[in-house]
């Protein structure tokens, strides 16, 4: 009368579901590279000079003035659904690496979102405010989130920080 | 033996259950549901037969009679213990529930206080100290808690939309602002949250819903299209997602008892005539709620014992512990994550800017201050003051509250 139902086979055709949902996107998704005809890439003529990605699904993308974009990948952006708010930090605010700058909430979820380096908050994306979806259609572009004033360029160095082949191939070995 | 003799049943009583501390009733819902007695025919007679025997400090007798008063005694004092264990709740100290949460590993935690304030900052403090194992499974951990009356909105919704402050105020309950995402639900003590907490590669959003349907297995439970569960099409429970740290948590409401009257008039409709907002924060979408059915789930407690015994089943692990704590389990770090769960920084100074026209009066605020106002005395001025300061019969803000 107590027993417990035991029902293994679900949970293992969810999980099988969950692979193959994670294989789709990594098929479906164009790529998670830096949209080269918006500001992350065009503020600087050339480019940015160094692009790279964390483990948490953020990329950064600094310029030869010591300012870099930071946004989230592709990637993370298809995995949270629509965004319907995008919570912004205030200009000036101070970070270091691995502080959480903001969130995005997408179908009842809150996603924080961390700073890849130490730096300056000198401008949020405000369209981000009214245009939350931006965050979907463009993630690696028109809705990049902050614009930091780095500390100290080395960080950009850390091993934590991978380079666009080294996180495709990090979204590969896990999920 | 003797031991053998007494264990089977035992064991049949632990599995049952309706048979839980009584301890749990008082410190959850002030409602013991059942007395001891009534609880199934087939166990009656187990239950009356071991509260008496060794729940009494008077020495037994009888059913040990007939054995050496040596042995029986030693044998005695060994059960009475391990059955102590078993019936008395222990509530987890600080050191512990700092060890386990560092610890990896899967468990069940339970938290018998009703304050809700201390209840999230738990809830965070075992998100934010869980840690990551290299395979990112294996460290799931489910919690329960039931708060007293409260209203909790979503971490970017502008609460002066959503609620009837006066109302919240005026009839005891109190007001919540979570670090979760989603809508407006109301909670009393015949609610019980739950909340699953996982690694971000492993979560899914429609997951644990999907296990709990199951799970309650009954005909008038599903899920709608929005991935909470209904009974007979009305929502029962209300869901809401967290992700940070490579972790990921799924927190939901499920209204077992809740005096639903009471809920009335303390969330606002969509629309309130005679004011305008504008503003970017997420809406709350408007639901019937119900209690579940009592022949899907009769308690609290039922509910709790039948989602640990399904966790269990599932990750095939029986020996995933339940614990307990309450507020003397508290750490530092919680007690100050409560504290700032309380402030109005948090509640009122730090969420989504809004601008709003009543009655031809136009505000603007943002991190919660009056930062545009056709009313120069209010500008620099918190809008939580000028609402607290506004009375019941206002003549001329009487829909903004």
């Amino acid at each position: 009368m107590f027993s417990t139902p035991i029902s293994r086979a679900a949970f293992i055709t969810s999980r099988a579901a969950k692979s193959s949902v994670s294989r789709l996107f990594l098929r479906a998704q164009s790529t998670n590279a830096l949209n080269q005809a918006q500001l992350p890439f065009t503020f600087s003529q050339t480019g940015p000079k160094t692009v790279r990605f964390t483990t948490q699904h953020e990329w950064i993308a600094a310029h030869a003035d010591g300012s870099a974009f930071i946004g989230i990948t592709k990637y993370a952006a298809d995995a949270l659904g629509d965004a319907t708010y995008v919570e912004l930090p205030d200009v000036d605010t101070e970070l270091e690496a691995g502080d959480s700058f903001g969130s995005v909430e997408s179908v009842k979820s809150a996603s924080e979102i961390y700073s890849p380096v130490a730096g300056t908050v000198v401008e949020v994306n405000e369209s981000l405010s009214e245009s939350p979806q931006l965050i979907n259609s463009d993630p690696a572009g028109e809705g990049w989130i902050v614009k930091v004033k780095i500390n100290d360029e080395a960080d950009l160095q850390s091993e934590e920080l991978l380079s666009l082949e080294q996180y495709e191939a990090h979204l590969k070995e896990d999920h | 033996m003797l031991s053998q003799l007494y264990y089977r049943p035992v064991h049949r009583l632990w599995a049952n259950p309706y048979f839980r501390p009584q301890r749990l009733y008082s410190a959850v819902s002030n409602k013991v549901p059942f007395e001891l007695d009534e609880t199934d025919d087939k166990y009656s007679e187990f239950n009356n037969f071991y509260s008496e025997l060794f729940t009494s400090k008077d020495e037994p007798t009888g059913a040990c009679g007939q054995h050496s008063e040596l042995n029986s005694k030693s044998e005695l004092d060994e059960l009475n213990e391990e059955l102590g264990s078993m019936y008395s709740i222990d509530v987890l100290s600080s050191a512990e529930l700092e060890k386990k949460v560092k610890a990896n590993g899967r468990f069940v935690f339970r938290s018998t206080s009703t304050n809700p304030y201390f209840n999230l900052a738990l809830e965070d403090y075992v998100f934010r100290n869980t840690p990551l194992t290299e395979n990112k499974t294996g460290n799931e951990r489910i919690l329960f808690y039931t708060n007293d009356k409260c209203v909790v909105i979503g971490k970017n919704q502008n609460p002066w939309k959503e609620i009837f402050m006066k109302n919240v105020g005026r009839r005891g309950y109190r007001f919540v602002r979570r670090h979760s995402g989603g809508g407006a639900v109301v909670h009393d003590l015949g609610n019980v949250n739950y909340s699953y907490l996982t690694s971000r590669e492993s979560f899914r959003r429609e997951f644990f819903n999907q296990q709990l349907v199951q799970w309650l297995d009954n005909e008038d439970i599903s899920l709608n299209n929005r991935g909470d569960l209904t009974y007979k099409d009305h929502k029962i429970s209300g869901s809401a997602f967290k992700i940070a740290k490579g972790k990921a948590y799924h927190h939901g409401t499920m209204l077992i008892d809740s005096d639903l009257a009471q809920f009335k008039g303390l969330l606002k409709p969509d629309v309130v005539p005679g004011v305008t907002w504008t503003c970017n924060s997420v809406e709350s979408v408007r639901s019937k709620v119900t209690n579940i059915g009592r022949e899907a789930l009769t308690s609290i407690d039922h509910f709790c014992s039948l989602i640990t015994d399904q966790f269990r089943a599932l990750v095939d692990d029986p020996e995933i512990p339940m614990l307990y704590c309450d507020e003397s389990s508290s750490l530092p770090e919680i007690s100050e994550a409560a504290r700032v769960l309380e402030s109005k920084e948090w509640n009122f100074m730090s969420g989504p800017k809004f601008e709003l026209t009543c009655e031809g009066v136009s505000l603007k605020i943002e991190k919660g201050i009056i930062v545009e106002s056709d009313l120069p005395e209010l500008l620099g001025s918190p809008f939580y003051e000028f609402y607290d300061n506004l009375e019941e019969n206002d003549g001329k803000f009487k829909s903004l509250l």
